[in-house]
């Protein structure tokens, strides 16, 4: 790799748009991850020639190039491994054209999901992957890492929505995936092949996606179980019921602890918390699924059952959910809760079965771990609650990670359900996709002959991400 | 990294941090230059690297955290408890006792144009300025960048370097832009907010035809004590039927801002209403941060006021 040369990245972006300062790489060196890394520079294209211009340079250099969105992403997707020159979306923000009549959107890479969905909602529809981090999560980030959110169970992940795109390839040129009608049946779905890709094939530069009509009505309602096994009864029983939840999210005792720890939800502190929500335009469709939901709840013994229709209501109810994430950070003072084996999807009659597993694993090696998810879609996630200064910690935690992963593969799981691969999961991924990585390398040196772009991650990421990577806490 | 031992023991409430970003998208310095060095999480991570070694203290990075309107919205945002602005605040102790003399955004006084009245000392709430040795000087750690004594001052020698889109001329310019002939046909009023936590629009994307089609303006401020009379007639003359100012309750303004744009503003419109300017057309609300429902409620009833005035300025005069 040479040298960067600051004044080729000038002439393409303008100083206003370039970042060299020691200070600004450390920054960009992070995301949401535990890993760290140190960029060469970091640039803010504004115009897809722009974006043009840097690839073709950065190719014909054999530099790096991180396409980076919020740098929200939990596994380490964005950050820069072996240097290089980030490439920072967010100056890509506009709304390019909302098109009610052929039902799709046209997005910069840079908006934040958010600011779609405030766009949107005047026309009475919205773009439905939704992460938790819809505030700070941008579409290219969600595209580049197929996310998904509490309502992906009935309108799926950024994959499903994604119906064309412009794509920068490493050498510059500019290509366009998909067609924007509602199907498009031959030839190899390259747009949907970019949506997982973190980066690695090229940098989007423009999306259309779908969105679907926003609900009239919405109905929650909340069940509580004493053992968690019956609440992963209850799941596979709705899924296989034919019943359609516009969400259904479990939470385990630990979270539940967790949450009235913190927030003082006062929740009762049972083994599983089931959420279930069903949506529509009439109540006439809504009632018969939420009495579907409470029959088999009860049938496993589920109790505690409350369902509101009421906003402010809806809101009381799901604080369970919603509070979880800050709750496990103010779990215990000298414990950080870090972003590993942070996702993870199995089939949905393993769900319990996953958890109890979890907490397993967690006790044996002396880590505090929760379980909690979209289980609606298969999706389990949990965090490491751990002492980030002491260096056993990291070796439990490690072990941990190995064995998680593990068991999924074993119950015919995969590694992530939405949260991506980057470098803390790609061990795992490794191990799972062992028979295809070498296609994907092939592919991937089709889009990128020269690995410039966001190298060292997914199926090149790497076995040992505590020894191989730098972490970006301070362990003794 | 010697002068930041002293960090160590917010290491654990930077491990907390979980990076998650909740907090950018309320602060102001953030919003208006959108690199994530400026947002808090950024900040965070800057001190994570001055105490990990990664980060080497520098004027720059002084800079950086100098820079705060101490809004504390990241603060009250932030998903996992961070003490965001205590973390800052010890940060920037041990950089200006290190000998890093940057400014960020306090304020400066040019001592060659202070007629030495002393008001701005006397005014500010938070005890920043003091009279020493003939000069008027600003302590770094005690400023709040609220810009009070920049009105206060009757011969203009006040300054905030970077503004982050807050200064009167910033926002003169932007009022300007957004009444500029022809490019927002509906345009009719200007909405000063307080804080970015109310604000009820994109926050980072835009869509030229939501442009097109918008009423009002929102600018965000920091502290609604900073909106200047002459800011407000700028907008009337640059063809505004009316400006809305949305502050914080007095209780909350810990700037004494409230009740100064109030009064300011009344003592505009006093003559204003001579010449027949209807006083209903320039308005201060009190919205409680954090309630960007409120601010809608309240800019709606504004704006049936405005649309009930008609304009004020022929298109021609305006
Ligand atoms: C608190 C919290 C909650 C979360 N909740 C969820 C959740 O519910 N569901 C979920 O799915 N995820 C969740 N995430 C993970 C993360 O927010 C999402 O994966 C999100 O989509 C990342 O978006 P970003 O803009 O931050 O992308 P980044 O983290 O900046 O980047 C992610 C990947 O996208 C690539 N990329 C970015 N822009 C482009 C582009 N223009 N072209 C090509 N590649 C690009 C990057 O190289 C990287 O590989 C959560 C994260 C946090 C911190
Ligand atoms: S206190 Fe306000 S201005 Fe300062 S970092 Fe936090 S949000 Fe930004
Ligand atoms: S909201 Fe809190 S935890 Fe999240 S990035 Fe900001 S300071 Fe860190």
């Amino acid at each position: 790799m040479s040298d960067i040369n600051f004044e080729k990245l000038r002439a393409i972006v303008g100083e206003a748009n370039l970042l060299r300062d020691p200070a600004d790489l450390y920054v960009y060196g992070s995301d949401s991850s535990v890993h760290e890394g140190m960029p060469q520079a970091v640039v803010r294209p504004m115009t897809v020639e722009q974006v043009q211009e840097l690839l073709r340079y950065a190719d014909g250099e054999r530099i790096p190039v991180i396409p980076r969105g919020s740098g929200s992403g939990m596994c380490g997707q964005v950050v820069p491994v072996q240097g290089g020159i980030v490439l920072d979306m967010k100056g890509m923000n506009r709304i390019l054209e909302i098109n009610l009549q052929d039902g799709y959107c046209r997005v910069e890479p840079g908006v934040v999901d958010d600011d779609l969905n405030k766009a949107l909602k005047p026309h009475g529809v919205f773009y439905p992957p939704t992460p938790a981090s819809s505030m700070v999560a941008t579409i290219g980030g969600e595209l580049a890492n197929n996310a998904s959110g509490t309502r992906s169970v009935k309108y799926g992940a950024a994959r499903d929505a994604i119906l064309a795109m412009k794509v920068v390839l490493a050498g510059g040129e500019l290509v366009s995936f998909g067609a924007t009608t509602r199907v498009a049946a031959s030839g190899y779905p390259l747009e949907r092949l970019m949506v997982g890709s973190e980066g690695t094939l090229g940098v989007i530069v423009e999306a259309a996606l779908r969105f679907v009509p926003i609900p009239r009505l919405r109905c929650l309602g909340i069940a509580m179980f004493n053992q968690l096994g019956e609440a992963g009864d209850a799941i596979s029983d709705i899924m296989g019921s034919g019943c359609q939840p516009s969400m259904l999210e479990l939470v385990d005792k630990i979270a539940i602890t967790a949450a009235n720890k913190a927030e003082k939800l006062g929740l009762p502190e049972v083994e599983a918390i089931l959420l279930f929500e069903a949506d529509g335009m009439a109540k006439e469709t809504i009632d018969p699924e939420i009495e579907k939901f409470r029959a088999i709840c009860e049938r496993h013994n589920g109790f505690g059952f409350e369902f509101s229709y009421d906003e402010k209501e809806r809101a009381r109810i799901f604080a369970a959910r919603s509070k979880l994430f800050p709750s496990l950070s103010k779990y215990d003072e000298r414990l950080a809760s870090t972003s590993l084996a942070d996702d993870m999807a199995v089939p949905f009659s393993k769900m319990a079965e996953t958890a109890n597993k979890i907490h397993e694993i967690a006790e044996r090696h002396g880590l505090v771990m929760t379980a909690y998810g979209h289980c609606g879609a298969g999706c389990m996630h949990t965090k490491i609650l751990m002492d980030t200064e002491k260096g056993e910690h990291w070796e439990a935690a490690q072990r941990a990670v190995a064995e998680i992963y593990e068991y999924v593969r074993s119950v015919g799981g995969t590694t992530s359900a939405e949260h991506g691969i980057g470098l803390s999961k790609a061990a795992a991924f490794k191990r799972e996709k062992a028979s295809v990585l070498g296609l994907m390398r092939g592919i991937k040196k089709v889009f990128d002959p020269n690995n410039i772009m966001n190298p060292g991650k997914l199926m090149d990421g790497p076995e040992d991400w505590v020894g191989e990577t730098h972490l970006r806490y301070q362990k003794s | 990294m010697g002068t930041m031992n002293k960090l160590e023991k917010w290491q654990g409430a930077l491990n907390k941090c979980i990076r998650c970003g909740y907090c950018y998208e309320h602060c102001p310095i953030y919003k208006s230059t959108r690199w994530e060095t400026d947002s808090p999480r950024g900040k965070l991570i800057l001190l994570y690297g001055l105490l990990s070694g990664g980060v080497e203290p520098s004027e720059y990075v002084a800079g950086k955290l100098m820079e705060c309107f101490h809004c504390g919205r990241c603060q009250k945002a932030c998903s996992s408890g961070v003490p965001i602005q205590d973390v800052y605040q010890d940060a920037r102790e041990l950089l200006v006792k290190a000998g890093f003399d940057v400014p960020g955004t306090t304020s400066r006084t040019d001592t060659d144009v202070c007629a030495l009245c002393l008001n701005c000392v006397r005014m500010c709430t938070h005890g920043a300025r003091s009279f020493v040795d003939g000069r008027i000087v600003t302590d770094l750690l005690k400023c709040r960048s609220c810009g009070s004594c920049l009105d206060i001052c009757p011969k203009q020698g006040v300054t905030i370097r970077r503004g982050f889109g807050t200064n009167p001329e910033e926002l003169d310019r932007e009022v300007a832009a957004f009444f500029a002939d022809g490019r927002n046909p509906e345009a009719k009023a200007v909405v000063f907010s307080c804080g970015w936590s109310n604000y009820p629009g994109m926050q980072t994307a835009s869509y030229e035809p939501d442009a097109m089609t918008a009423e009002y303006k929102v600018l965000v401020t920091v502290c609604s004590g900073r909106i200047r009379s002459e800011t407000i007639l700028s907008a009337l003359d640059a063809g505004a039927w009316g400006v809305l100012v949305v502050s914080c309750p007095e209780e909350d303004c810990e700037h004494g801002g409230s009740p100064r744009v109030k009064a300011r503003l009344e003592a505009l419109m006093k003559p204003l209403a001579g010449i027949g300017v209807d006083p209903g057309r320039v308005q201060v609300v009190e919205v409680a941060q954090g309630n960007p429902k409120k601010f809608l409620e309240v800019t709606r009833a504004f704006m049936e006021d405005i649309r009930a005035l008609g304009p004020l300025l022929k298109r021609s005069e305006a």
